[in-house]
């Protein structure tokens, strides 16, 4: 089974991606903050990440460059969600590069499809 | 129990061991006959021990019973789930040699009965969480369709680049192969893709929509929805199209002149009624677009005949003018494309160009029409002109933008033109690209005292004057054109020295 962890300190998202990608074949777990995530990535990292920026104690900034300093070669896909409208937040991620978007409120439809796409470029890079 | 999270059924499972002490082991298990979480190491007994359990009739009764099987004694109580979530069973065997006491016992049917009740109603919240958060995810959908559908409208005007960019939102979000706008009347189809895999004759497919299907849509006036290969319905719509399709009717008033269609392989997941729902969203908000397109185009047409109505009172006065206005509009957005002007602008130079000569309205005919030279106060009454056009435009907040073009494009780039005798680039860039085009159309057109010259007598002309008339910069750069576009100046019946054009 494909594993998604959702980092986002808001229970909701995670059970609406749970709920809407459970069809789709992938396993959620879930992480409330970058400290929690962190952890859960050492001990078995994911498929791929969703991370939300705002939450309490390690935020999702800083999760991200903690995650590029540690692991150069990161073997999973992060997507971050940021609102529909603050485009300007995704200045510091483009900086750190090889980080995709994802627009709050999530569509799930979109979520799946991103997902899709990112594990074929995965298996097709290697 | 589908419904149950792992870590949640140990929560139970360690908070009834931890009821009971050491007189009982115990476990979870599904109505499937898994089992989800056991205390201790050896789990085989207690495995065994659900087997018999779920083998055994069942009345149906809440409250712990008593099973012997296999010489072993064993303990169970039904977890009664919501319909359809399965039902699952708590289990606790003996686990020491002499066999439970009955006070024992009837602390270990209570202890039960409260886990179960307890683990039930958690796992039915869960549920009601679940089919909320499937909900939540729907209206995210259409939240997102909504604000996609908007930064579209925002962006431009409003055409059939807005309608495909439309279905092409639609295709994705809805995650189909096709999604397509008949309307069979105007002969209009556009379409946009996000195949999963090619689609062979889609030209065909998209042609075959316009019949049956649409008078199908049309007579029923709702969405159709047809998922199923075996569709009945499929013997007399969409023949022979093997693809799941979701029409939805585009209203206008109590019209239905078009349909949105999405179309599907028949691999992919059937439409469902939130895909119908959405389908349906976005028909309305095409039926919105279709609306606005054809106030914008109609509003477009009446602008334009009223212009077209301003030249004719113009060029009515002089017939040796004829054409002039419409010549000057097409070389000037030529040099406008050619000098990458923004849309806006060449939307100004399009009115300034076209209605640059309107001013002439207010000179007496003897003037305009005099075959010969002109005399000092008859000249006075052709320098008025630009200052005409001016105070007949002004009225007109559209062309705001373009009246400076017309004002201004007998000004000359050395200060000696008018009405106000401004000098290189104080002169407005679009009365400089209406000078040199009205320059060159004078030129070469027949007027009353004499026949057009040719192309090159008016390059000879035009360069004479380049730099003290003309804007040198904009003068080479539409001499380019016209050499990299003889077919243009044959087109308007120019006259070419060579005479092999």
């Amino acid at each position: 089974m494909k594993r998604l962890l959702v980092v986002d300190d808001e229970p909701h998202v995670a059970r609406v991606l749970r709920v809407s990608l459970a069809k789709e074949g992938w396993a959620i777990e879930v992480a409330h903050n970058g400290t929690e995530a962190l952890a859960l990535i050492a001990a078995n990292p994911p498929d791929v990440m969703i991370t939300d920026i705002q939450m309490p104690g390690m935020g999702g900034e800083e999760l991200c460059r903690k995650l590029h300093a540690s692991m150069p070669d990161r073997p999973f896909p992060i997507l971050v969600m940021t609102s529909m409208t603050a485009l300007d937040q995704r200045n510091w991620a483009r900086e750190l590069g090889d980080i995709e978007f994802l627009e709050k409120p999530v569509s799930p439809r979109r979520v799946a499809a991103t997902l899709t796409q990112l594990l074929e470029r995965k298996n097709n890079d290697g | 129990m589908a419904d149950m999270q792992t870590d949640e059924v140990a929560r139970y499972g360690r908070w009834l061991k931890r009821s009971v002490g050491t007189a009982f082991r115990i476990g979870v298990g599904s109505a499937a006959g898994e089992l989800l979480w056991a205390d201790g190491n050896d789990a085989a007994p207690l495995a065994s021990a659900l087997a018999t359990c779920i083998a055994l009739p069942h009345d149906g009764s809440e409250g712990m019973r008593r099973q012997e099987a296999d010489n072993a004694t064993a303990y169970t109580c039904p977890i009664k789930l919501p319909a359809g979530a399965g039902d699952g069973w708590l289990l606790a065997l003996p686990d020491r040699e002499t066999p439970p006491t009955g006070i024992e016992l009837n602390d270990l049917a209570e202890t039960m009965a409260d886990v179960a009740t307890t683990l039930a109603d958690g796992s039915r919240l869960n549920t009601e969480m679940d089919v909320l958060a499937a909900e939540l995810a729907e209206r995210y959908e259409e939240l997102h369709l909504f604000y996609d559908i908007d930064r579209h409208l925002a962006k431009r005007d409003l055409g059939t680049e807005v309608l495909q960019d439309l279905l092409r939102t639609c295709a994705e979000q809805l995650n189909a192969d096709v999604a397509c706008f008949v309307r069979p009347a105007e002969n209009i189809t556009v379409s946009a893709t996000n195949l999963s895999k090619p689609i062979h004759n889609l030209d065909l497919v998209l042609v075959e929509m316009r019949g049956d299907l649409f008078r199908f849509v049309s007579s029923s006036r709702s969405s159709v929805v047809i998922n199923g290969m075996d569709d009945s319905r499929r013997a007399y719509i969409f023949t022979d199209m093997p693809y799941k399709v979701l029409a939805c009717p585009v209203f206008q008033g109590l019209d239905m002149p078009a349909m949105l269609t999405l179309l599907n392989h028949a691999d992919k997941p059937d439409f469902s009624n939130s895909d119908r729902r959405l389908g349906e969203v976005m028909a309305h908000q095409i039926a919105n677009v279709m609306h606005m397109g054809e106030m914008f185009a109609q509003m477009r047409r009446f602008t334009e005949q009223m212009a077209a109505a301003l030249i004719e009172a113009v060029e009515a006065k002089d017939p040796y003018t004829r054409g002039h206005s419409e010549r000057v509009h097409l070389f000037s957005l030529r040099l406008g494309q050619a000098l990458r002007l923004r849309n806006e602008e060449l939307e100004n130079l399009h009115w300034g160009s076209l209605l640059h000569d309107v001013g002439k309205i207010g000179i007496p005919d003897a003037v305009l029409c005099k075959p010969g030279r002109l005399t000092a106060d008859e000249f006075t009454f052709i320098k008025v002109h630009p200052e005409r056009s001016y105070e007949i435009l002004r009225h007109v907040d559209r062309l705001k933008g373009a009246i400076d073009g017309a004002r201004h494009h007998q000004e000359k780039f050395d200060g000696s033109g008018y009405p106000h005798g401004l000098r290189g680039n104080d002169i407005p860039l679009l009365a400089r690209i209406i000078a040199v085009a009205d320059t060159y159309d004078s030129i070469t057109s027949s007027r009353a005292y004499r026949a057009g010259s040719t192309h090159e007598a008016a390059v000879k002309e035009m360069q004479r004057v380049r730099g003290t008339q003309l804007d040198p910069e904009l003068l080479d750069i539409f001499l380019g054109l016209c050499e990299d576009d003889p077919a243009l100046l044959a087109k308007l019946g120019i006259r070419r020295e060579t005479g092999d054009l």
